[in-house]
């Protein structure tokens, strides 16, 4: 790392700290000795119309770029939080740039007050001169600045802010803002001769914050007779009635600045759609692809239970005693697939009778299985729910037909079966479901 | 009677209850006064869920550029809002948690306008227009509920549609069929499919925005013509100007609750209240997941359809129902007293219902599940 | 016409299984002891692509696979130690890191104490995001890959950390809004008042 020259380190870390002890102990001194000091040295009965628009544009200028300064300084991490909106950014640069203007212009009318008019020259010091010119360089250079090196709302948190918290904490290191370009140096060092000359110049009324306008109604002094009473209290009404109005339209545009930061740029986002990246557009037409098969093959299922009078459920083989294999009966319900006990296949509704949940396909130790939805136990070989479960009515045993490999019949449940089988014939056999009668 | 007697009876009756000479910015505005008391909260409930149903307007139709309404595609379209548009986890969950609020608000106005003989004459109309209101919100509750066809809107929608059919065991003759018709009626098939789908969706976005849009004008333009009603039999603290000072304090209502849904739609899923499982989308050939409920607005008549016989509970609704609906005539004389009691125990039954409706199963049938 | 080819699948596929070294399944235990701890009802979907589990034959079970995702199935089968990478078709993130961390060997002798599976998984790892660590959803019955499910209470503070600013935003600009139309609904009843009083004196 380069070294960091002497003059630079005069510049942000003697003067800094000249600057705050002089302010500190300037504030203090002049405190105790002569409080009635701490004064704007108003000059509104001097002269007022020129007061009024330079002291406002210029007031609302510099307190609200202060105001910006001091977050940022203070809350850098809150702040650069803000400005990674892009919008918010651009905005706040605008904004600052423009205010910024806005100042200057009030600070040059102010000054050319001072220089013109024949009754202030009696109050004017040179210092007040002094302050009123640094000033306006000071606020020439913020806007330089601005404009030769724009976004300095986002890159400064990360330069400045550790810059003053090290002075703070008497960390102090010269090199966050050394190489920086001079008219951004200039500026700085303006700052600090500006906390220097505070305490001895009529800045120090900055201290007094008169935040009660904020809150109290306008003061109108009136004569005490009962016709001009009337005539000051719809005055007073009139005031109050425009101070309503400024209030609320400030309010609204505050909440729709706002708003429009944060909505606008989500809401174009959310119109426009999703551009996503090929990975994530592979998924999501996969995912879709999928869902889509699954729709059409439960259209196929439809298809196939108008057309066939029998539907292959499983291979015999694959049917197990205590574990069912789903199946979709003619009706498009569930149904599931067993082996009984006596060898021959079982098939019987999934669908709850109570209130149409699928059944559970894993068979109990009773032979049972169970309705999840409202705990219902069925009984497999009978369909009969328990006593006192949800359901009342059984489960329907469905219509089932064997077939060989050769496509020969070999049994059907409603035929009639013996007793006993042959499980090597079986074995070779698949088991269908067959379509109920009415519905042919 | 003859026909010029009646029309003139009914002439009257119409006019005393839509004064509409009072349709004027002097009456409703300018004029219009708000009773200070110990229930006056009560008068904020109304405006609350006025304000819920805007969000929903809002949230719904952004929502409604994105939703698909078809089995193979509706689940997916409302992952592809979680997932990838921008804000669209945030709106969608907006719309959900504000259903809820929404419900709660009109079931609360719903009381609280009962205990406070809000009902009473002038304002029969009102008060009818408000019981239709509040069938429409359960309406929309309940057609919503399917739309992104995960395997609790399915399901749970299932067993809603087989609770009227179950009717039919207790009809006589061939008047048995008819339940089933209805429910294959409003299904638009014999199982929930994609016609029942379609149905919802043209119900949910369509009908039941238009019926409430209707029945809502009806509902204020009662309430701005007549006033608040008074509230308390005794003379209240003082009256409040409704404009701006009322007006202002229930926007300030409308802020506080629009916080509060926005910190909860951005910060808690409404999902993660419930097991995972029953998001996952509908499966016909797989196995129904356990815990299938309906939203907790209807537990008041799950857990006792749960618990009691089902005749009992479908006939505790329709008197339930009947009694809403004639509820300006046959509490006509009763006081505000007596009717805040009733309106606490009805209260008392919900609450429990919804919040201890599970201990309560348990409590009957014995047992852990 | 879809039978028969579904049936020689069928064929294959009990073949494939009787001949690979180990019967494929899937560990019920695992769900078992989820539910049970963390009493919430959860699904084969937990840890595999589908929800009934790897066998059968949906999309994520091992009957619709094709010949590439069959391959990778049987390279993560035989991940018997850890630290190999996991990437078998039929399970979803959250069950394929439970392999690569602990190793199929290993997982297997875990299925007589799903427990102590919990201490053995990577304290840190957060599958979906959603700020609760994947071993305390696998204990509390949250599913690992789903950022919308998860502790109600954890989630909301987490979300709430990360939607300061957002949630600053808005409430300044709720409140600004407010302050505002409070004003202006203010100097409007002002300005009517006055303007009634004004035509009284006028009068």
């Amino acid at each position: 790392m380069m070294p960091v020259p002497f003059i630079d380190q005069f510049l942000f870390v003697g003067l800094p700290y000249l600057a705050i002890v002089t302010f500190v102990v300037g504030c203090v001194w002049r405190w105790s000795t002569n409080r009635f000091s701490y004064s704007s040295l108003s000059s509104q009965f001097l002269e007022h119309r020129q007061l009024y628009w330079g002291s406002v544009s210029w007031h609302i200028g510099i307190l609200l770029v202060l105001a910006g300064h001091l977050v940022a300084l203070i809350f850098p991490g809150l702040w650069s939080g803000l400005m990674s909106v892009k919008a918010v950014l651009l905005t706040v640069e605008t904004v600052g740039a423009a205010l910024g203007c806005v100042s200057l212009a009030g600070l040059v009318t102010l000054l050319y007050r001072r220089i013109t008019s024949n009754r202030l020259q009696a109050v004017t010091t040179p210092l007040d001169i002094l302050v009123v010119a640094l000033l306006i360089g000071q606020v020439l250079l913020g806007v330089t600045t601005a404009i030769l090196f724009p976004y300095g709302a986002y890159w400064a948190p990360g330069t400045v802010s550790p810059y003053l918290w090290g002075l703070l904490t008497l960390q102090p290191d010269a090199t966050c803002v050394a190489f920086f370009p001079a008219v951004f140096k200039l500026h700085l060092v303006g700052a600090w001769l500006l906390v220097l000359l505070f305490p001895l110049t009529r800045l120090v009324h900055i201290v007094l914050l008169p935040w009660q306008y904020f809150f109290r109604p306008p003061q109108q002094v009136v004569w005490y007779a009962p016709r001009q009473g009337k005539q000051a209290h719809a005055l007073s009404q009139q005031l109050e009635t425009r101070r309503d109005f400024a209030k609320g339209v400030a309010g609204i545009s505050v909440a729709g600045g706002l708003l429009s930061l944060g909505v606008f740029e989500n809401l174009v986002r959310y119109f426009q759609g999703h551009r996503p990246d090929p990975k994530v557009e592979t998924d999501l037409l996969e995912k879709k692809m999928v869902r889509l098969k699954q729709a059409a093959e439960t259209r196929e299922l439809e298809l196939e239970r108008q057309r066939n009078e029998i539907i292959l459920v499983a291979k015999y083989a694959e049917l197990q005693a205590n574990k069912g294999k789903y199946l979709t009966d003619y009706s498009m319900a569930p149904a599931l697939a067993f082996k009984g006990p006596d060898g021959w296949p079982l098939v019987i509704s999934a669908k709850c009778t109570h209130l149409g949940c699928t059944v559970g396909s894993e068979m109990n130790g009773q032979g049972k299985i169970l309705c999840p939805c409202h705990i219902s136990y069925f009984d497999v070989k009978t369909g009969q729910p328990d006593a006192g479960a949800p359901a009342k009515a059984p489960l329907r045993h469905l219509e089932w037909v064997l077939i060989d490999a050769q496509g020969k019949e070999i049994a059907r449940k409603s035929s009639g079966l013996p007793a006993t089988n042959n499980p090597a014939l079986l074995a070779q056999c698949s088991v269908y479901i067959v379509k109920p009668k009415e519905t042919r | 009677m003859k026909l010029a007697e009646l029309i003139q009876t009914s002439r009257e009756y119409l006019s005393e209850r839509l004064p509409l000479k009072h349709l004027d910015f002097q009456h409703m505005v300018e004029k219009k006064e708000v009773p200070v008391h110990r229930l006056s909260w009560g008068y904020y409930t109304g405006g609350l869920a006025l304000f819920f149903f805007l969000v929903q307007v809002v949230t719904g139709l952004l929502l409604l550029f994105y939703y698909q309404p078809t089995v193979s595609d509706a689940h997916a379209s409302v992952e592809y809002i979680t997932d990838h548009v921008t804000g669209g986890a945030l709106i969608r969950n907006l719309h959900a948690w504000t259903s809820s609020a929404m419900i709660l608000a009109v079931l609360v106005h719903l009381l609280m306008t009962f205990a406070m003989k809000a009902f009473a004459r002038p304002r029969e109309l009102t008060w009818l227009s408000g019981v239709a209101l509040l069938g429409i919100t359960f309406a929309f509750g309940f057609t919503g509920y399917l739309l992104p066809w995960h395997q609790i809107a399915v399901n749970a929608t299932k067993i809603g549609m087989q609770t009227i059919e179950a009717l039919g065991d207790f009809l006589p003759g061939s008047m048995s069929e008819w339940p089933r018709l209805i429910r294959e009626t409003i299904q638009g098939e014999a199982s929930v499919g994609q016609a029942t789908l379609s149905r919802f969706y043209a119900l949910h976005v369509i009908v039941l925005p238009f019926s409430i849009a209707a029945m809502l004008g009806l509902h204020l333009l009662g309430i701005q013509l007549h006033g608040m009603s008074p509230g308390i039999d005794e003379e209240p603290r003082k009256q409040e100007r409704f404009f701006p000072v009322f007006l202002i304090k229930d926007l300030s209502v409308w802020g506080v609750a629009f916080m509060v849904l926005f910190v909860l739609a951005l910060c808690l899923p409404f999902e993660a209240l419930y097991a995972y499982p029953l998001f996952a989308p509908f499966d016909p050939k797989s196995s129904t997941p356990e815990g299938i409920k309906p939203e907790w607005y209807f537990y008041f008549v799950y857990y006792p359809l749960e618990i009691l016989p089902f005749w009992l509970v479908m006939l505790g609704q329709a008197v339930a129902g009947a009694v809403l609906l004639v509820t300006p005539w046959i509490f006509r004389g009763t006081s505000r007293k007596s009717l805040r009691l009733l309106a606490w125990g009805a209260a008392g039954y919900l609450l429990a219902m919804t919040l201890f409706g599970e201990q309560i199963y348990h409590l009957f049938k014995g047992g852990t599940l | 016409m879809k039978h028969p080819f579904r049936y020689r699948w069928g064929i294959f596929l009990t073949l494939l299984l009787w001949t690979s070294t180990m019967r494929l399944r899937a560990y019920p235990e695992f769900r078992e002891f989820i539910v049970k701890h963390s009493q919430k009802p959860v699904n084969c979907a937990f840890c595999h692509q589908h929800s009934d589990g790897p066998e059968g034959m949906a999309a994520g079970q091992i009957g619709a696979l094709n010949a590439d995702q069959l391959q990778r199935l049987a390279r993560a089968r035989s991940a018997f130690e850890p630290g190999q990478a996991v990437d078998s078709p039929v399970l979803n993130p959250f069950g394929n890191s439970i392999i690569q961390r602990v190793g199929k060997k290993k997982f297997l002798e875990l299925r007589l104490h799903p427990s102590e599976l919990a201490p053995l998984l990577d304290p840190a790892s957060d599958l979906d995001q959603d700020g609760i660590p994947d071993v305390k959803e696998y204990l509390e019955g949250t599913h690992p890959v789903n950022p919308n499910d998860g502790n109600p209470r954890m989630l909301f503070w987490v979300n709430l950390k990360r939607n300061l600013l957002p949630l600053a935003m808005t409430f300044s600009a709720t409140v600004a809004g407010l302050f505002g139309l409070f004003h202006l609904l203010r100097g409007f009843d002002r300005a009517a008042r006055l303007s009634i009083t004004k035509e009284i004196t006028t009068e």
